[in-house]
């Protein structure tokens, strides 16, 4: 394999990394907190590209204007789905199975917001001005645009920032409170009814801060968060379910399986050998890379 | 005199299709502690959880200091000022010990009266303030159970429901354990106990209850039941 | 509690003869449709549903009497009708047996399937299943060989009836559709009741309960995994056999989530739940078959409504109302009849507690 093959791997690594990073991590923050797997992550993706490129291509704005309408938009929209589609099962949930039942109604949230934007938009490409052009070249025949770098940079930052809110402030104390023991936060006074939107909100406004970026990259249309929910889905299970370090490691490990397949085998076949690993994984370690459900780490 | 202090009248409740207690009264003076015994599974804990919210009553009351919190979730009735310290200790184990505390004042309005609460919780309890940035879950039982007991001082209470504070400990443990109960009962507190080990309570008990199949069958100053042959012999053992 | 009991165990314990009467005569009206319905369209789209129902009520039996978070069934499918089309096309042997082949070729790829779901913690199987549904359409797309057509599909496969003309052909398979819908119906909510569909459900709703009883969650995984693969890949047979060609496009994401929106709607579990389920989200397909996003959009809507206030779906719903109904009718009679209804209504409905 040649040197260039190598940081070809490397710098996709990080940049795939860090990408996929940001969009589990918010799933990763709702599974720790709201014990379920939030299917309208990927659509939450799909809304920022959207914004982006309503506020980048139509009206010709500030890319930070994006990144700020995407960020708000996608929290409302998440903190509603939680409401309309999560707390109402709250209630029943040790008499239902909680888990696939709310499996089925984010994703009928998902099949919702994805249609909605078909019918408003319909079902073309739409190109989403990158947020910075323009690339350097890195080593020979490995070009970097610096779409993908901010955009690494850019995640990088988010999940360092939910990080530190997760560990000092009052709130991101409360909900780590909530991950590990529902019954004593509650005794603590946290309001979780107002908790749970709360950090459905953030998790998704991190995909969608996500999805401006991606637009960049791979145009904004209405199914286009199908393959960042699948992606996250498999961050997410493969780290472990609820453990915030296990996602980010296996983010960057997916990361680069899926750059190593991309360099020997082409990018056709990379997302199928990326399923064949993770059968092989899943039928080798049930649990994934770290940690069982049970064992919530935030 | 003002009114009882807790009141819980008629009290059914219990998970799913199961009912654990039923039809229970139980009346705690002010200042008073209340000790709650009987045989396992009988509802001792699922009475204490009725009261503090994290269950709904099926039916019955719960008047806290007059006020009817009956179906309120525990987020509403911890901020009235009623502390529960749960069976095990209900540590976020993953959390160090001083945060377990700073979440313990959760409600409190300012960073500063969190500390100012911290320090006094540290003053009381120089064990958990050896411990203050080790994480929850490398601590000794009888460790976690003080740090339990410190949490549960973290914030201005009316009542104080303890659940099994002695479960699963060393004697030496215990008696560190029920040193702070008593600490906390001279302060005026009220509290309501569940123990299954009457050795220690003896200190500590002003009115003794019995429950058993979800009702209270038996109540009494401790002097009076403790004397009871036949209460003696059936749920405690040796004195 | 009647004291009472009858003498012989029916293996439908929630029909009654009135019961079997109306199931009796709505497959007659079935039945009958296509000496009436001269639109040929209309014909298709209902032979259609039927095939669709029968890979509705296989999966059915998997996620939801069983419980398993099986999201490979569509592959399971596609291996029936590949496997069908592909013996129908190379062989000389007769197309009913490459049926039968096909469903075979299924029952084994779930077999294998059903092994790695057993040690995997519920979601876990979800992405393990669905996994396996990507391999699978992956290699079926990317075939070099020519066997497969990849992304072409199958050339014309001659089918069940290439003997037949056009629209006689077209019966037969309605008529075949329907036998296999009612067989299926029949077997499926048969074995929902015997020891075997008991296990399924103590192991889906109580797993500690049931293996300290002593079940062998294995054996009924295998046996839950295999009746519904083969029933999927007869169904998968049954489309290549009418469509006369199959391609990767049956599988994926979109067919999936218009398939389990007909489950869930209908009642996930139940015996009648695939046939309301099916038929209601056929029709509001059909019916905006122009505008696929509005057509969407009601059906999450809708998923999300009955899930939320109606978790064991349509068929759930009616069966609480026909209760009622009867139940006002006797004027408070307790007769034997009602005791039993009350107590086995639903083939297994997830808020049923199965001693």
């Amino acid at each position: 394999m040649a040197m260039t093959d190598i940081v070809g791997i490397a710098v996709s690594t990080i940049i795939l990394g860090s990408i996929y990073g940001l969009v589990a991590i918010g799933m990763t923050l709702i599974y720790g907190t709201l014990r379920i797997l939030d299917m309208s992550q990927g659509s939450m993706v799909m809304v920022g590209s959207f914004i982006a490129w309503g506020i980048l291509v139509v009206a010709g704005w500030n890319p930070a204007l994006a990144i700020i309408a995407a960020f708000i938009a996608t929290f409302i929209l998440g903190a509603l789905t939680q409401l309309v589609s999560v707390q109402p099962l709250m209630r029943r949930r040790s008499a239902i199975d909680f888990e696939m039942v709310t499996f089925i109604t984010t994703f009928a949230v998902a099949m919702v917001l994805t249609n909605v934007a078909l019918e408003l938009f319909g079902p073309f490409q739409r190109n989403v001005t990158p947020v910075i052009s323009g690339g350097i070249s890195i080593y020979h025949g490995v070009d970097l645009p610096y779409q993908s770098l901010t955009m690494a940079l850019v995640s990088i930052a988010m999940m360092a920032a939910l990080g530190v809110f997760l560990a000092r402030t009052r709130w991101g104390m409360a909900i780590r409170a909530v991950a590990q023991d529902l019954d004593a936060a509650r005794l603590m006074g946290v309001p979780v009814g107002k908790l749970y939107p709360l950090t459905m909100g953030l998790a998704s406004a991190l995909a969608g801060v996500a999805g401006v970026f991606l637009g960049g990259l791979y145009f904004a249309y209405p199914q286009a968060g199908d393959l960042p929910l699948l992606e996250a889905l498999i961050v997410v299970i493969f780290g472990g379910l609820g453990s915030l370090p296990g996602t980010v490691y296996a983010a960057y490990a997916i990361g680069l399986i899926q750059s190593a397949a991309e360099v020997i085998v082409g990018t056709t076949w990379s997302l199928p050998i990326l399923y064949g690993v993770i059968l092989l994984v899943l039928i080798i370690r049930p649990y994934g890379l770290l940690g069982k459900p049970s064992e919530a780490r935030l | 005199m003002s009114g009882p202090m807790l009141e819980v009248a008629g009290l059914s409740a219990g998970y799913l299709d199961t009912t654990v207690i039923a039809g229970l009264a139980l009346t705690v003076q002010a200042g008073e502690a209340a000790v709650l015994i009987g045989p396992n599974g009988h509802g001792k804990t699922t009475l204490l959880r009725a009261i503090s919210g994290l269950i709904t009553p099926s039916a019955g009351r719960v008047l806290l200091d007059g006020q009817d919190v009956t179906g309120r979730p525990a987020e509403q009735i911890s901020a009235l000022g009623l502390v529960h310290v749960p069976q095990g200790d209900g540590l976020f184990a993953e959390m160090t010990v001083e945060e377990n505390l700073m979440m313990g004042a959760f409600p409190a309005a300012s960073w500063r009266d969190r500390r100012a609460a911290v320090a006094r919780v540290y003053e009381q309890f120089p064990v958990v303030a050896e411990r203050a940035s080790q994480r929850a879950r490398t601590l000794s039982g009888g460790e976690r159970r003080l740090v339990a007991l410190g949490r549960a001082l973290m914030r201005p209470s009316r009542i104080t429901l303890i659940d099994e504070p002695s479960l699963g400990l060393a004697p030496v443990a215990i008696d560190a354990v029920y040193e702070a109960i008593g600490r906390l009962k001279e302060s005026g507190a009220t509290i309501v106990l569940v123990e299954e080990n009457f050795t220690h309570v003896g200190a500590v008990a002003d009115a003794v209850h019995v429950v058993e199949t979800g009702t209270i069958i038996a109540s009494g100053p401790y002097a009076e039941l403790s004397a009871d042959p036949a209460i003696v012999q059936t749920y405690l053992g040796s004195l | 509690m009647s004291d009472r009991q009858p003498l012989t165990r029916s293996a439908f314990p929630a029909m009654t003869s009135g019961r079997w009467a109306l199931a009796g005569l709505a497959v007659l009206l079935a039945a009958a449709m296509p000496l009436v319905m001269t639109n040929q369209y209309a014909l298709g789209v209902m032979i259609t549903t039927l095939i669709l129902l029968v890979l509705n009520i296989s999966w059915n039996f998997v996620l939801g009497v069983a419980g398993v978070w099986n999201f490979g069934q569509l592959a399971l499918y596609a291996l029936g009708g590949y496997g069908a089309g592909i013996i129908m096309l190379h062989s000389s042997l007769s197309p009913w047996l490459a049926l039968l082949a096909g469903g075979l070729v299924a029952m084994v790829a779930a077999i294998l399937l059903a092994f790695p779901t057993l040690r995997l913690y519920g979601i876990y199987t979800s992405l393990l299943t669905f996994a396996f549904a990507e391999v699978i359409q992956y290699v079926i797309l990317n075939d070099g060989s020519g066997l497969t057509g990849g992304s072409f599909g199958l050339p014309i496969v001659p089918g069940l009836y290439s003997a037949l003309s056009l629209a006689a052909s077209a019966k037969a398979y309605y008529w075949t559709a329907l036998a296999v819908v009612v067989i299926s119906t029949v077997l499926l909510a048969a074995i929902g009741h015997s020891r075997l569909g008991i296990a399924l459900r103590g192991i889906r709703d109580a797993p500690a309960y049931a293996a300290a009883r002593g079940v062998d969650p294995l054996r009924y995984r295998i046996g839950a995994f295999a009746i519904s693969g083969f029933l999927a890949g007869v169904a998968g047979g049954l489309y290549v056999s009418y469509d006369q060609s199959i391609s990767p496009s049956v599988m994926g994401l979109t067919p999936m989530s218009v398939y389990v929106t007909m489950l869930v709607i209908g009642g996930l579990g139940t015996a009648t739940g695939p046939i309301l389920g099916t038929i209601l989200v056929q029709l509001v397909a059909t019916l905006l078959v122009t505008h696929p996003g509005a057509e969407f959009t009601i059906l999450g809507i809708f998923l999300l409504v009955v899930v939320i206030f109606v978790p064991d779906g349509l068929a759930g719903m009616i069966g609480r109302y026909w209760r009622r109904i009867a139940a006002w009718a006797a004027e408070g009679e307790q007769t034997e009849t009602e005791a039993a209804d009350a107590a086995g209504e639903t083939e297994g409905s997830p808020d049923q507690h199965v001693a």
